[in-house]
């Protein structure tokens, strides 16, 4: 198991959001949780990427613990954040956004490589290679976002919301580009809330609700489960 | 291609900053040719120090989100260190004169206080800001600057309690006649402590924008969270900022020893000058407090020169508020995100 999340509790001072949440990601797998907003979903991969630390339970990856490592250790142990606000570097350009992404990569030929690699896979940021990041559009932010987290080459990505305000074109194209990394080999967590699409895409789903999760299963027989239809498709 | 240049000319001359610029120049030119070129002198000088100390202010701000209130503490530091050890090497130069020292002698208690004014600044972070940083982010400015107003207490009477509260003074660093240029003569002080001040801040320049940790720097005060994402190591460069800061203060002490003495509350000038630059351009531009030194430098020295000394506080910050009233964020604009929201 890549990843193994174990029995999370974790809020914001007296709220909490956690309750006992537990999921786990194998290599090379495509998974999603998906709930309804103020669920926790964005709390928990704040947990994981270290951002927050939980007030109990535990977390591993690749056997290691990880659970209560700042987000800058966590990023080193190959775990890539992309945050639901992007947290870019709005007075730097796009290239150098994503030369900060290298910023744990020492060599410098693997640092143009994989800006190469990002630059294939987001062509419209090479185009866009000079301008600040603070005056690209939502959906390029969102792709200088992915791609910034992509550089450190990371074993597992963990993606906040990727089509959140999205025009339709430009979520397609974002899913598209998640499909090609998970086709490279890339072990890819997502949490959304477009219901439809993500379970369409991934291998596996989980539905938090309330802080806890309520269904766990493979996507294609989630999409089908009469409660998810429910909830999120009102059918 | 000249006319591009000179629509580009005018349209830079019609922003805040550009017209403050330009304003600034054609000012220092008016007094130069009234009043002689010592002026430009006093203003070159004077504004390096300022724009050195603002500048690192501005950083400060703008990485750590404090609102430093001991700034000038630092300052002392750097020149109560630098009196520690020149006092004690000028007294051996005395009965040797001409020793090769004579030079060096000076640098080592410039250098000295960098290096003092860097630890004092590298415990301060970890004494003080990093422990509230792990126990409460609420209320981040209000908090760290009250704190930074108890260290300033600290520091102050920590000074007059080890060392005394008498003037600390040299008479001078360098002995030898001074320099002349275009009939005005500039003492060795002045003109070696000048050009120690432009490489100064051209390392710090080529270090925050062309080395892998200054851009870590800066992508902290652009983004903390996304500085984390990369892989950043957030404490760390906040110590590395607190360092260099105060240690840029305190260089600036160490080297204005010879105009400056040294007492407890030497830095309260440097303190507020720097404060109302970094205000004045817009909080947290580095580049901006740079030149804003310069440019408030010149209003002091006009105002020295033309209404008198003892207005050389008033009239600047008078014209400062007035500036404030019509952009309040400043000439330069703010490169701070939220720094009252946090």
């Amino acid at each position: 198991m890549l990843l193994e999340v174990k029995n999370i509790d974790a809020g914001y001072g007296f709220l909490q959001v956690l309750r006992d949440v537990s999921l786990h990601i194998d290599q090379g797998e495509y998974v999603c949780l998906v709930g309804p907003n103020g669920a926790g979903k964005s709390t928990i991969l704040k947990v994981i990427a270290g951002m927050l630390k939980p007030t109990s339970g535990e977390i591993r990856f690749q056997g290691e613990p990880i659970d209560g490592l700042p987000g800058n250790r966590v990023t080193r142990k190959g775990i890539s954040y992309v945050s639901e606000s992007m947290n870019l570097f709005t007075n730097m350009s796009v290239e150098e956004n994503l030369f900060m992404g290298a910023y744990t990569i020492k060599d410098k030929k693997i640092q143009q490589d994989r800006l190469d690699f990002v630059y294939g896979l987001f062509p419209r940021m090479a185009e866009r290679r000079r301008q600040l990041a603070g005056t690209l559009s939502g959906g390029e932010r969102k792709m200088l976002a992915i791609g910034r987290g992509l550089m450190p080459n990371p074993k597992l990505l963990l993606v906040d919301e990727p089509s959140f305000g999205l025009a339709p074109q430009l979520t397609e194209n974002v899913f598209a580009s998640l499909d090609t990394l998970k086709e490279g080999g890339l072990t890819i967590l997502l949490v959304e809330q477009n219901v439809t699409k993500t379970l369409a895409v991934t291998d596996r789903g989980y539905v938090l609700e309330n802080g806890k999760i309520e269904l766990q299963g493979k996507s294609s027989e989630l999409a089908g489960n009469p409660h998810v239809r429910k909830v999120f498709l009102g059918v | 291609m000249v006319k591009s240049f000179s629509k580009a000319l005018s349209g830079w001359i019609k922003t805040a900053g550009g017209l403050t610029i330009f304003l600034s120049i054609i000012l220092a030119i008016v007094i130069t040719l009234d009043r002689g070129p010592y002026v430009l002198v006093n203003v070159v000088v004077t504004g390096g120090m300022l724009a050195l100390v603002a500048m690192v202010l501005a950083m400060i701000l703008g990485v750590m989100n404090v609102a430093q209130f001991a700034h000038g503490e630092y300052f002392m530091i750097g020149s109560l260190t630098a009196y520690y050890i020149f006092t004690p090497l000028s007294g051996y130069l005395d009965q040797h004169p001409g020793a090769a020292l004579a030079f060096w002698a000076p640098l080592i208690a410039i250098l000295g206080g960098f290096i003092v004014g860097g630890i004092a600044g590298a415990i301060t972070e970890r004494m003080v800001f990093r422990p509230l940083r792990k126990r409460s982010r609420e209320n981040w400015v209000m908090n760290t600057f009250l704190l930074t107003v108890g260290i300033s207490v600290i520091l102050v009477n920590g000074h007059q309690l080890l060392f005394g509260p008498d003037f600390k003074g040299i008479v001078k660093y360098w002995s030898g006649a001074p320099y002349s240029i275009m009939d005005v003569f500039i003492s060795r002080d002045r003109t070696y402590v000048f050009f120690l001040a432009i490489m100064v801040v051209l390392l710090f320049w080529l270090f925050m924008a062309h080395t892998r940790t200054g851009r870590a720097i800066r992508a902290v005060s652009q983004d903390e969270t996304g500085a984390l994402m990369v892989g950043i190591n957030y404490d760390g460069i906040m110590m590395l900022t607190m360092a260099i800061g105060c240690a840029l203060a305190a260089i600036a002490g160490s080297s204005l020893l010879f105009m400056f003495p040294s007492y407890p509350t030497v830095g309260l000038e440097p303190l507020y000058m720097a404060w109302i630059i970094v205000i004045l351009v817009g909080l947290g531009n580095i580049m901006g407090a740079f030149v804003g030194g310069f440019i408030v430098a010149l209003l002091k020295v006009a105002t020295v020169e033309y209404v008198g000394a003892g207005w050389d506080f008033v009239i600047p910050v008078g014209i400062i508020i007035i500036v404030l009233i019509f952009k309040p964020s400043g000439i330069f604009g703010t490169a701070v995100r939220g720094v009252l929201d946090k």
